[in-house]
């Protein structure tokens, strides 16, 4: 068993590593890589990715791991275990190139919505859509009824916690990349509901967003507005703010 | 960490992240737990040929969240199980500790499309239970704006309607009419959704000029551009024969099911709140109660067609509260700090969907002990599962957007 | 006000009435026993004279002591609107009976009651939660059932009295209002 070199599989998933050893892996001859053995590389055998995310209530589930030092989104994003994006970054991870930015304002320019409208503030939304303030000018006309279509989730209306689930499901099955616009007081900070017992306090506790739009409800000009602001992000700042924190001020323990 | 040569069981082991169906009970189309009622118990079993379809909280069509469990043997519908609480937002609870002035937007957002009615029922519940008398102008000036809002709905219901059933144009003509009016509405009120304007003993602010042109300017082509609106859809044969005959509400099962408004009216049964039971300066106006389905029921198309005539109707409204609009206080004299005696009051008026009501407990403080708001929306949402039996999937949507629910007021 | 509709009612009802009949604007409101609530319900509906075709509305009320269920109700007879409510019932095991065996309609304003307050209807078919998930196990408009008030954690919190914290470890049984007749 030849030490095989580094190929072009540890750029697939560079947090599959275990103890984050490329050495190790190369040293025991590729026995403790959990990619791929070394003998046997013949596709049908189930590429074997232990998980190294999160733990289950089973202890032997996912080839039995020990527990994930991380247990919030907002700590995963900033490590380096998050699977790295080559669809937002340059392909060369570091420099943008002139295809780049052609794709960024490709991108920029179509950027479809998931229909997504929850309250009151979906009419404004369709508003938005419609004549008077036709969003179809920036390419946004097609609001995807599938989100494995859509880049852009446009969350108006107020979160409850029976909707909470669905909706992250949603935000999960959109591919990268993608964005999210928390539009209205309610997506944004709870709004008027920060009281009550079945509503969430702003989305950016379930999911990372990108555009806040306040309002009650925002008009479509402030809709509008906010979409610019996102095809800004995407263009300028290649689709991804620096720091994306999740939460303005959540606790810790939240 | 030894590498595992046996098979993973995980699905996608790629990327862990990805929750999973059988990580998470809630999001299957069946409850996990057993049956606890016989409904459920009775819905959830699936016959020969049978299985369920999950049309999610998620979904092209536009009511809002609103998930619907179907029982489909083929393609045609066997059951019908509506699950709500998708926006339960517990405006109920935050009535009972918020002061009755700021109720009045607390009911805004339950019928988001129609917000003056949501907040004329209870302004006139705390009215009666302040024995407050509301001044003349102010009275009108109600009428008028609710008027507005009326046709602003019946608007959108129609462009909800196409779209629902997939016509991706007539929306656009609603809409166009609707930011019309919203933006008179806006003019005088401030908002254009989501309006707060009445108060306990009258109104916020008093008509302006701009509201004033604007009006006069919309109601000289209004009714030439309802016309051209409802024309498009009204003479499109595919429109009219898929909801010919879909979805008939005969009027014993509708009085059994404690409907009211357009589709009630649309069974054959002429009852208005307005004129059953009026209120405000109703009996002072002229309007007809316009039915349609009389004898056979009310099948979706009636049901489309009576909101078209309502729009006549309230045209003629707004036409005669224009004319005879008095002069006057727009708000009745009232303290800051309101205490009603300890009582109970209900008031119920006629929304674009139906009876609104609102039943308010006082206990003498400034705030009310119980604030219970009947929305029509919920009530006939119980009805989709009855019109439901036999016809095929691609009519759910007819049926749901035909009793014109809006999921705000259904969930609270 | 409509005083022959309460003579009608004095004299069907009189004996199953716990209270008066009172007259306020143009409601007329009736008091039963949580028992009766079928047979009061079903003459209501039958009697010629009364003729209470539609069911309005079907509220739950917990007055702090016990729970009651209104009910509110239209005649083409009369030009008053009726309130029937059903009172008495125990905080703890809150049950009345169900009307959807005459108005179907009734089955969902029953669960919503039920959700909210956990008055179970006899009788009714679907008695599953309706607005809260379906592992929920608190009944949120209970008068103990206090929200969260975060704007009391703010430093001028507390100011107005809406924005006093009212957590549970604060509640005592004093704190829930005693003298509401409602």
């Amino acid at each position: 068993m030849a030490m095989r070199p580094d190929g072009p599989d540890d750029v697939r998933g560079r947090g599959v590593q275990p103890d984050g050893d490329p050495q190790a892996a190369a040293r025991s001859g590729g026995s403790g890589s959990s990619l791929v053995t070394s003998a046997d590389r013949d596709v049908a055998q189930p590429i074997v990715v232990p998980n190294t995310l999160w733990t289950s209530v089973q202890p032997d589930a996912y080839g039995g791991v020990d527990a994930s030092p991380f247990t919030h989104l907002r700590n995963l994003e900033g490590s380096d275990l998050v699977l790295s994006d080559t669809a937002r970054w340059g392909q060369l991870e570091v420099i943008p190139t002139k295809a780049d930015l052609i794709i960024d304002l490709i991108r920029m320019n179509s950027l479809w919505p998931l229909l997504s409208g929850l309250a009151c503030c979906a009419i404004e939304m369709m508003s938005a859509a419609t004549s008077k303030n036709d969003m179809d000018r920036w390419g946004m006309f097609p609001f995807r009824a599938s989100p494995r279509q859509a880049d852009v989730l446009i969350v108006a209306g107020t979160l409850t916690t029976k909707m909470a689930g669905p909706l992250v499901r949603l935000w999960e099955q959109m591919p990268e990349p993608k964005w999210c616009v928390a539009m209205g007081d309610c997506t944004c900070s709870g709004g008027r509901y920060k009281r009550s017992y079945s509503t969430i306090e702003g989305i950016d506790r379930v999911m990372p967003v990108d555009v806040y739009v306040p309002g009650c409800p925002p008009r479509p000009e402030g809709l509008i507005y906010g979409m610019m602001k996102l095809g800004q992000l995407v263009k300028e700042r290649r689709g991804h703010w620096p720091e994306r924190p999740i939460g303005p001020s959540v606790p810790e323990d939240v | 960490m030894t590498a595992s040569t046996t098979p993973h069981q995980h699905p996608s082991a790629d990327d862990p992240r990805i929750l999973l169906d059988d990580q998470i009970g809630q999001f299957e189309t069946v409850p996990p737990y057993p049956p606890r009622t016989e409904r459920e118990a009775e819905f959830y079993s699936l016959g020969d040929g049978e299985m369920f379809l999950n049309m999610g909280p998620q979904h092209p069509s536009t009511h809002g969240v609103l998930r619907v469990v179907l029982k489909i043997n083929g393609e045609s519908v066997v059951d019908l199980d509506p699950v709500l609480g998708y926006l339960h937002r517990g405006v109920e609870k935050l009535c009972e500790n918020s002061d009755f002035h700021h109720i009045i937007s607390q009911v805004d957002p339950l019928e988001y499309v129609s917000s003056l009615f949501c907040e004329w029922s209870p302004v006139m519940a705390f009215e009666k239970l302040l024995d407050v008398q509301v001044p003349r102008r102010a009275e009108y000036i109600r009428v008028l704006t609710g008027e507005l809002n009326r046709i602003a709905s019946h608007a959108l219901f129609q462009g909800w309607m196409a779209l629902d059933l997939g016509g991706l144009t007539p929306i656009l003509y609603s809409f166009i009419e609707r930011d019309e009016i919203v933006d008179m509405l806006a003019a005088v009120t401030g908002q254009k959704l989501l309006f707060n304007y009445f108060r306990i003993g009258g109104v916020n602010g008093d008509l302006n000029h701009e509201f004033m042109s604007r009006l006069g300017d919309w109601m000289s082509r209004a009714t030439a551009q309802h016309e051209a609106n409802t024309q498009l859809l009204n003479e499109n044969e595919i429109f009219v024969r898929r909801m010919r005959g879909i979805g008939v509400l005969d009027r014993d099962t509708a009085f059994r099911m404690a409907v009211t408004g357009p589709n009630l009216r649309a069974s054959g049964v002429p009852y208005d709140v307005r004129r059953a039971h009026p209120y405000s300066v109703y009996p002072e106006l002229e309007f007809d109660i316009p039915t349609r389905g009389h004898g056979r029921g009310g099948d979706s198309l009636d049901r489309y067609l009576l909101r078209v005539d309502e729009v006549k109707q309230s045209l003629r409204i707004i036409d005669q509260c224009l004319h005879n609009m008095p002069d006057g206080p727009i708000m009745a004299k009232l303290p800051r700090l309101l205490r009603p005696r300890p009582g109970r009051a209900w008031a119920a008026i006629e929304g674009p969907r139906g009876l609104y009501g609102t039943y308010a407990i006082s206990d003498g403080t400034d705030q009310p002990f119980r604030m219970k708001i009947h929305d029509p929306s919920f009530v006939h949402l119980q009805l989709v599962g009855q019109l439901m039996k036999g016809n095929l999937i691609a009519d759910t949507m007819a049926v749901m957007a035909s009793l014109d629910p809006v999921m705000g007021g259904v969930d609270k | 006000m409509d005083r022959a509709l309460r003579k009608r009612l004095e004299t069907r009802f009189g004996e199953q009435l716990t209270g008066p009949v009172r007259q306020r604007h143009d409601q007329t409101e009736i008091r039963i026993r949580p028992a009766d609530v079928p047979e009061v319900m079903r003459a209501l509906h039958d009697d010629p004279e009364l003729a209470f075709e539609i069911l309005v509305d079907l509220a739950g009320v917990d007055t702090g002591t016990h729970m009651q269920v209104v009910y509110h109700l239209w005649s083409a007879t009369t030009p008053d609107w009726l309130r029937v409510i059903a009172d008495g019932m125990p905080r703890d095991d809150p049950r009345a009976p169900s009307l959807t065996g005459l108005w179907p309609g009734a089955e969902w304003m029953e669960r919503e009651t039920y959700d909210m307050f956990g008055i179970i209807f006899e009788g009714n078919r679907d008695l599953r939660r309706i607005y809260m998930p379906p592992d929920y196990t608190s009944f949120p408009l209970r008068k103990d059932f206090y929200l969260a008030d975060d704007s009391a954690r703010s430093p001028g919190g507390g100011v107005r009295h809406m924005e006093q914290t009212q957590a549970p470890s604060q509640a005592t049984p004093s704190v829930v209002r005693r003298t509401v007749k409602a």
